[in-house]
């Protein structure tokens, strides 16, 4: 049963981020793109792990709704898109090292599967319990610096939306000296 | 083992016909009630006091024809629909929905899945429902369509963030995330409910679901005033249908989520047995939509931003934050 | 509803006065007192009350507001112009009409036509009387010029049938025989007001 949920979540997560890969069509994309990040959270759900499961859901529905935000403002989301590919042999090269430094990263735990764990796992603990007691020993700094991070982030996006901020949009009148230059 | 399967799965089917049939109910209530704030009387003809309009309705929007307009993106058109009301009886399934009782010798958890983490599975269950309006806004070639889209996009966007802090003053306190361990914490009386600890958390969390359910002062993703139907437009039939099964189910579950988590759940309440006790709270908050539709105005996208970011999300940071010095002392 | 009531329910006696909003608010700060003032006053609260109390109102206060139209309808206004009706004299049951053909002359949408001869006593008698009620304005002309009293406006306003025919000929319109008991003198459109002797000028006849 459990073999073959796992392979049923596979084969769709594959077919789902191929489709978004390949789809000239955007709204195709985003949409096999989101479906996917769902259908992760069903691995997690297999392996255990229902707090990571509900995570993954939780943020990557929100995520993949700010792309399609970006999608709705620069696409016409029923028609196919012309893409441009200016340098294909670059795209090739750094596609191609960040997929064998992806499998790289991934096939390592196979090296150091015979190395003891420092930290075993709590008896009794539940789901986010786990979770948290990780966070907070073993990948205490990895988690400080990631909020750090989001933190340097926020400040830069609010800094760069927050530039006219005082001043309502309706309330901007446009040059006209300027739109008659573009004309 | 299979005794567990079976019990799940006549569950589900059970949660799924009672609560679609609640949700088409609760249009007919929607009218009526809505009729009597405005001193009309509402559906009168078709039975007694109009109690079958729920299945005229029926009738015609199974009937209709099931319309999809040249241009759209057919698929993705098709699927809208069913992803609003799929994912709205999903997030039901980690709800309980009354106290566990005893039916021919056998107890009965009147829960689907009882999930650990099952708050957080709702809420991230009802936040997907919305990509229903977004892809259904976004699939029609319609610029109402795309409004209504677009207004999805930012209303997920900024309410999002005040519900998940606003529900995390109180997990911090029950420390869990299962519903049912939230309802134990509350089974002393009215004095333990923990609406009188989190007052402020409880306001956030309706004014948070009422824009979740996209429910009168945040109905801005098909705002009849300003953008014909907003993302169900081109909807017709029983698509449209749909839509607002979703909408009505969702207004159920988060009836259920501030009844379990502020106001007891399903303890017994004096006299009355929890099973009513619940249903009574539910009815309230249903009854509470449906008042507040009737009395106030609809508000701005940009208001809506300006409120989530500016006022509610930093309240509930500092509600997060006095919570945690509280429990600290 | 009464008459009385109907008549006045537009009447604009009801004390409006103007509310004082104060000033729209400009910078954030005041934006967020405003917000903070409004909160702590409930003033969305009195929202809900109000609905409430329209309610409560509505259900048991007997002040529902719906009219079930086809089964209940509300009094109009003696004076509303709606479909023709022909009156009778009292006494004889003869119809009014002297055929003296003022309506059909002042028509001004032309939807009138009538017809008379002599009849055996070498009185005028109508023998084609239609109004065409695809024309007819309902401007009320034909009601006011008539000597008689003979056509009125009467107050049946459902006007919708498969023929426009079925309203206009001359017997349609006219009050039936056995129904002349009932046929009061008529108060509605084409009528003399009551106080029309006061009004009244005497002709001078020498200056």
């Amino acid at each position: 049963m459990e073999t073959f949920a796992f392979y049923f979540f596979a084969v769709s997560i594959t077919a789902l981020f191929a489709v978004t890969v390949w789809s000239k069509n955007i709204l195709y994309a985003m949409t096999s793109l989101a479906a996917g990040m769902v259908l992760i959270s069903g691995l997690f759900f297999i392996l255990g792990a229902d707090f990571l499961g509900v995570v993954q859901l939780i943020v990557y529905v929100g995520a993949v709704m700010a792309l399609y935000s970006f999608a709705m403002m620069f696409f016409d989301a029923t028609g196919e898109i012309k893409e441009k590919h200016s340098h294909p042999g670059l795209v090739f090269l750094l596609g191609g090292l960040s997929a064998v430094v992806m499998v790289v990263i991934f096939a390592a735990p196979v090296i150091g599967a015979s190395a003891p764990s420092f930290y075993p796992p709590v008896e009794g603990a539940t789901n986010p319990q786990a979770v948290g007691l990780v966070l907070f020993t073993k990948y205490l700094v990895p988690f400080e610096v990631a909020a750090v991070m989001l933190l340097v982030a926020m400040i830069a996006g609010i800094i760069l939306a927050g530039k006219k901020m005082d001043t309502s949009i309706t309330e901007v009148t446009d040059d006209i000296g300027d739109t008659n230059e573009r004309i | 083992m299979d005794g567990y399967i079976i019990g799940t799965i006549i569950k589900a089917i059970l949660v799924l016909a009672i609560i679609s049939a609640l949700a088409g109910f609760g249009t007919y209530l929607e009218r009526k009630v809505l009729a009597f704030m405005q001193r009309r009387l509402g559906p009168m003809h078709v039975g007694p006091y109009g109690l079958l309009q729920l299945a005229a309705d029926g009738i015609k929007l199974f009937t209709k024809e099931d319309f999809i307009p040249s241009g759209a993106n057919r698929l993705i058109f098709m699927i809208a629909p069913i992803i609003t009301a799929a994912t709205a009886f999903i997030a039901l399934a980690a709800v309980p929905l009354l106290p566990e009782f005893e039916l021919f010798g056998v107890t009965v958890r009147p829960i689907v899945a009882d999930l650990n983490i099952g708050i957080l599975f709702v809420l991230g269950m009802m936040a997907a429902g919305l990509y229903g309006p977004l892809l259904a806004g976004m699939a029609q070639k319609n610029k109402w369509g795309l409004l209504g889209a677009a207004r999805t996009a930012i209303q997920f966007l900024s309410y999002e963030v005040v519900t998940g802090l606003s529900i995390l003053a109180p997990i911090m306190i029950v420390g869990s995330l299962s519903l049912i361990d939230f309802n134990n914490y509350q089974s002393e009386g009215i004095g333990s409910w923990l609406i009188w600890q989190q007052p402020v958390a409880f306001i956030l969390f309706l004014i948070a679901g009422y824009a979740e359910t996209n429910r009168t002062p945040f109905d801005l993703l098909e705002h009849e005033a300003e953008i014909v139907a907003g993302y169900a437009t081109e909807y017709s039939g029983m698509r449209w249908g749909m839509f607002f099964i979703g909408e009505y189910a969702n207004m159920i579950t988060i009836g259920f989520l501030a009844s379990i988590v502020f106001l007891g759940g399903f303890n017994s309440w004096g006299f009355i047995p929890g099973g009513l006790a619940i249903i009574l709270k539910v009815s309230f908050f249903f009854f509470l939509m449906l008042w507040v539709r009737a009395s106030w105005p609809h508000i701005r996208p940009d208001q809506l931003m300006w409120l989530c970011w500016k006022v509610l999300m930093p309240l509930a940071v500092i509600n997060v934050t006095l919570t945690g010095l509280w429990m600290m002392v | 509803m009464s008459l009385e009531e109907f008549k006045n329910r537009n009447v604009g006696e009801q004390n409006y006065r103007l509310v004082d909003v104060g000033q729209t608010p400009q910078t954030g700060m005041e934006k967020f007192e405003q917000v903070v003032k409004r909160a702590v006053k409930l003033e969305l609260f009195t929202g809900l009350k109000v609905t409430f109390r329209e309610m409560f109102k509505a259900l048991f206060g007997g002040q529902m507001h719906t009219t079930k139209y086809p089964f209940e309808k509300l009094p109009i206004a003696p004076r509303y112009r709606a479909i023709h009706e022909m009156k009778r004299l009292l006494e004889s049951g003869h119809y009014r009409c002297i055929g003296c053909g003022l309506c059909e002359k002042i028509c001004i949408a032309n939807c009138i036509r009538m017809d008379t001869r002599y009849d055996e006593n070498q009185r005028k008698e109508v023998s084609e009387y239609t109004i065409n009620f695809g024309r007819c304005i309902f401007c009320g002309y034909c009601a006011e010029v008539c000597p008689e009293l003979a056509i009125v406006h009467g107050g049946r306003y459902e006007t919708a049938s498969e023929q426009r025919a079925s309203y206009s000929t001359f017997e349609d319109m006219l009050t039936p025989l056995d129904q002349l008991a009932q046929q009061s003198e008529f108060p509605g459109f084409g009528a003399v007001s009551d106080d029309a002797d006061k009004k009244i000028k005497k002709t001078p006849l020498a200056y």
